[in-house]
């Protein structure tokens, strides 16, 4: 077995060549073992940590990776950059969970709305859409959905579209930045884009396609808005000022936060990676919050974490045969110079398997493929631009249906432990019409700013 | 000293008594906790009084604690306004908490011993224990009457 790997790897070390030499038997088994895995992943019927991890853990026994493709190469391991800055995010989101702002913010929100059904979704869904261009998409429902249903509560009526909406806003909001949902932060590190590139290049359409979705949202939600005047009083005597339990908290965890968005900001100019950034940012929160290890590790997903290992290493395996170098050859083949075309391609495709698989595992499987079409573009614009078509539909087929984002996955969990209980179905009607708009704004947008006049 | 030497009379709720009425059993009585029985008229389960509170609140508030506090104080004051309408059954944990065989089930035998009774206690989480006898509770043992018995003179 150590020489059957041994030779592949040697092989797979000339695959970007000419050549392309490693064994079929290798390839054929890699290839069926990153399909097995994927089948495994969308299914569930396995555990995706397990599924990840035993696909990774084959591809070590057929040989077509080893310790040192999968922990220390930049093309074919582990990417440790979207490791950390995952842990650091998580770390920094433990500490301002406890600050009760997200609770703050909405009861304040529903009082300035004075019990108004549409205008506390459309200011709860913007409360969610900001948050989750900062933090994590999961996290931020997660501390959203309790304080919605208290308020449905008070102001009487069902909150499952109010969830829904939220989390339709959440993943739109999360399209804005490079650390807003993971697929942009694997785009990313792969890409080698910084943070003002996201916001440069998303952020702008993001605000339409939010705006957008608010006026729909009057609609798709419209039996979700029957106003109580009677029940005004019950949201107006709540006290939102109580749900910060520790100023002195709140105020440092901002200004980290404030200090860790600078830093994004910045980081080019500061040749410091955002997973670095991250980091310092969690470290010196955690110092100055003085929580317990406990505490600042609350939020931290170690499945998560383990999953993105047991991907990448996956992934890396089929670099490292060859495989994705063989599709990008053949995808650079098909394209020629059509960017424009394959920007399409890969938007709309994106955004449709996206709402089928996670875009997680979707996304760490295209990126080197991608990568291998934008260096055949040799720096043309309509190339880079590739990046964004692939980060667009994956972010916004997310919606698509209920399983096509953690956060769908999350929010239909609370919603059933509260006793609205959301199908499948419920959260895909909505979810299906909001990624058709958002996406075919998309299109468009592509087409105006990299295409029409280059 | 026997389970049927300390067992005492005790009032029981089933499946559809109103959780309304149930909780007004545990403040009238000051009892420790709810013996709820099943259909066959068996103990199923205790509810000690803190659980009957969890199901006075809403799901959300356990999610998020912060959010009780801001509740005006009149509001914060009518939250067992949740129990109306609902019954004991609605308050039951779910059902991969309830037992599966007779032996999880908050029982002894009139034979027990007072280890024994305690031990049901500890293990159960259960501030009460019902003592069975062929099918028909004879009676039940609180922790107060355990301790009292078993505690040095």
């Amino acid at each position: 077995m150590r020489a059957l790997g041994a030779t592949v790897l040697a092989a797979g070390e000339t695959a970007n060549g000419d050549e392309q030499t490693a064994g079929t038997a290798v390839v054929v088994l890699a290839v069926a073992i990153f399909v097995g895995a994927y089948v495994f992943i969308a299914t569930e019927w396995v555990h995706r940590v397990a599924a990840a991890l035993g696909g990774a853990a084959f591809m070590v026994v057929i040989g077509a990776t080893d310790a040192e493709a999968a922990f220390f190469s930049e093309e074919t391991g582990v990417d440790w950059q979207v490791i950390f800055l995952l842990l650091g995010m998580m770390i920094i989101v433990s500490v301002v969970k406890q600050t009760g702002v997200f609770d703050y913010l909405a009861i304040w929100a529903a009082k300035k709305a004075r019990g108004r059904p549409y205008a506390i979704l459309a200011m709860l869904c913007t409360i969610t859409a900001v948050a989750s261009a900062l933090l994590d998409n999961v996290t931020t429902v997660l501390l959203v959905a309790p304080v919605t249903l208290l308020v449905c509560d008070r102001i009487g009526v069902r909150p499952e579209g109010f969830l829904i909406a939220e989390v339709l806003a959440s993943n739109i909001g999360g399209t804005a930045t490079l650390i807003g949902d993971p697929p942009n932060i694997i785009i990313a590190s792969r890409a080698d884009l910084s943070f003002n590139d996201f916001l440069i290049n998303l952020a702008p359409f993001v605000v339409v396609a939010f705006v957008v979705f608010l006026v729909l949202a009057r609609w798709l939600f419209r039996r979700s808005f029957t106003y109580h005047p009677e029940r005004v009083r019950a949201v107006m005597t709540m006290d939102e000022r109580r749900a910060i339990r520790d100023p002195v908290l709140l105020r440092r965890s901002m200004v980290v936060l404030g200090l860790v968005m600078v830093g994004f900001v910045l980081h080019s100019a500061l040749h410091l990676e955002p997973s670095i950034i991250a980091l310092l940012g969690a470290g010196l929160l955690v110092v100055v919050s003085r929580t317990s290890s406990a505490e600042y590790l609350e939020e931290v997903e170690w499945p998560t974490l383990v999953f993105f290992m047991g991907l990448f290493i996956m992934v890396g395996a089929l670099v490292n045969v060859g495989v994705i170098g063989a599709l990008g050859e053949a995808a650079v083949d098909a394209v020629g110079d059509n960017y424009f075309r394959a920007a399409t391609g890969l938007l709309f495709g994106s955004a449709a398997l996206s709402g089928i698989v996670d875009n997680i595992p979707y996304v760490a499987s295209m990126a080197p493929l991608v990568s291998d079409l934008v260096e055949a573009g040799g720096g043309a614009p309509g190339a880079e631009a590739l990046w964004w078509a692939l980060a667009l539909g994956a972010d916004l087929g997310g919606n698509a249906t209920a399983i096509g984002a953690s956060a769908n996955v999350v929010v239909l969990g609370i919603a059933a432990r509260n006793g609205y209980p959301i199908s499948f179905w419920h959260f895909t009607r909505y979810g299906l019409v909001v990624t058709a708009v958002t996406v075919l704004l998309a299109w468009p947008y592509l087409f105006l700013r990299y295409y029409a006049f280059g | 000293m026997r389970a049927r030497d300390l067992a005492e009379q005790f009032p029981v709720v089933h499946l559809d008594t109103p959780a309304m009425d149930a909780s007004r059993l545990l403040v009238e009585r000051t009892l420790p906790g709810l013996v709820v029985v099943d259909h066959d008229g068996l103990p199923l389960v205790i509810l000690p009084g803190s659980q009957v509170l969890r199901f006075a609140l809403p799901e959300y508030i356990e999610e998020d604690r912060t959010l009780a506090a801001v509740y005006s104080e009149s509001d914060a004051d009518a939250f067992c306004q949740e129990l109306r309408g609902r019954t004991v059954e609605e308050l039951m944990p779910s059902r991969q908490f309830l037992p599966k065989k007779p032996a999880d089930r908050p029982i002894v035998g009139p034979d027990a011993n007072l280890m024994e009774v305690a031990a049901v206690m500890a293990e159960q989480h259960s501030p009460v224990v019902a003592v069975v006898d062929a099918g028909e509770i004879i009676g039940v043992i609180t922790v107060h009457r355990l301790l009292g018995a078993a505690l040095p003179q």
